[in-house]
């Protein structure tokens, strides 16, 4: 790893993280129900993004950090690790009311990670698609 | 607060985030079979901080400007859906002990990740 890679990594993190914050007020300034609409549209588009961009650029998965790549470092651990969040996920899960508990909070992880992974496919079905 | 200053926080902690998460990846190995134990470090501390401080909020031991860039900013910016979700499906297609291991980290994780929110919030109401 380079100490430029951290740099990357930084500002990518802090833009990804401003616009989750500012898709977070726009969402919740248009839609008022119950459902954690933010962070399931921010997790599954993100989702999207990086099976995209990982097959369009090659992506080694297992080895994808330190071999100075800049779209590794700014764009898929920065921007999207930023931008999608996995904490504000269970904070939804846990923020659940007593009565309703242990059912409502499992079937929205589940759903999330459920919608997570067939976004994460599809952008990765797209991206070879287009080879 | 203003959805400036809001933004700035968020984007410092989220930088301060990420970069601990990095940090992680090269610190934390990756267990045989692909398990992606740095990515599910990573999540579990992150639920644990955005707990811890969402019960310090709740005791007003701490602000709103503080509160924000912990937890949307630095826990959010620590933690990422996009790695797990993708890391699982790159599992999940390279064999069948890989579609176990990807169930796993998936189930893992998410019980994890709420036990450690609820820890988090407990400790973060107790009053000192």
């Amino acid at each position: 790893m380079r100490p430029l890679d951290v740099l990357w990594v930084g500002l990518g993190g802090g833009l990804g993280s401003a616009l989750r914050c500012w898709i977070g007020r726009l969402v919740g300034e248009a839609y008022k129900g119950r459902f954690p609409l933010s962070t399931f549209l921010i997790n599954i588009s993100g989702s999207l993004v990086i099976g995209y961009l990982s097959v369009l650029f090659n992506v080694d998965w297992h080895n994808r950090y330190g071999h100075g790549m800049v779209v590794n470092a700014l764009v898929i651990t920065g921007v999207l690790g930023g931008y999608t969040t996995f904490s504000s996920m269970q904070l939804d899960a846990a923020r659940v009311p007593a009565k309703q508990h242990a059912r409502v909070a499992a079937s929205y992880l589940l759903l999330s990670v459920a919608a997570g992974l067939l976004a994460a496919l599809a952008g990765a079905a797209l991206a070879r698609a287009q080879d | 607060m203003g959805l400036r200053f809001a933004v700035l926080l968020v984007f410092v902690g989220g930088a301060v985030g990420a970069i601990a998460r990095e940090l992680l990846m090269l610190l934390v190995p990756t267990l045989s079979r692909g398990f992606p134990l740095d990515i599910l470090v990573a999540n579990v501390f992150a639920s644990l901080v955005i707990g811890f401080s969402t019960g310090r909020h709740s005791r007003k031991v701490i602000n709103d400007t503080w509160h924000l860039m912990v937890t949307t900013g630095f826990a959010g910016g620590l933690s990422t859906f996009s790695s797990f979700a993708y890391a699982s499906t790159v599992l999940m297609k390279a064999s069948i002990t890989g579609a176990l291991v990807a169930a796993a980290y998936v189930l893992i994780s998410l019980m994890m990740g709420y036990i450690a929110v609820i820890f988090g919030m407990k400790i973060g109401e107790q009053s000192h």
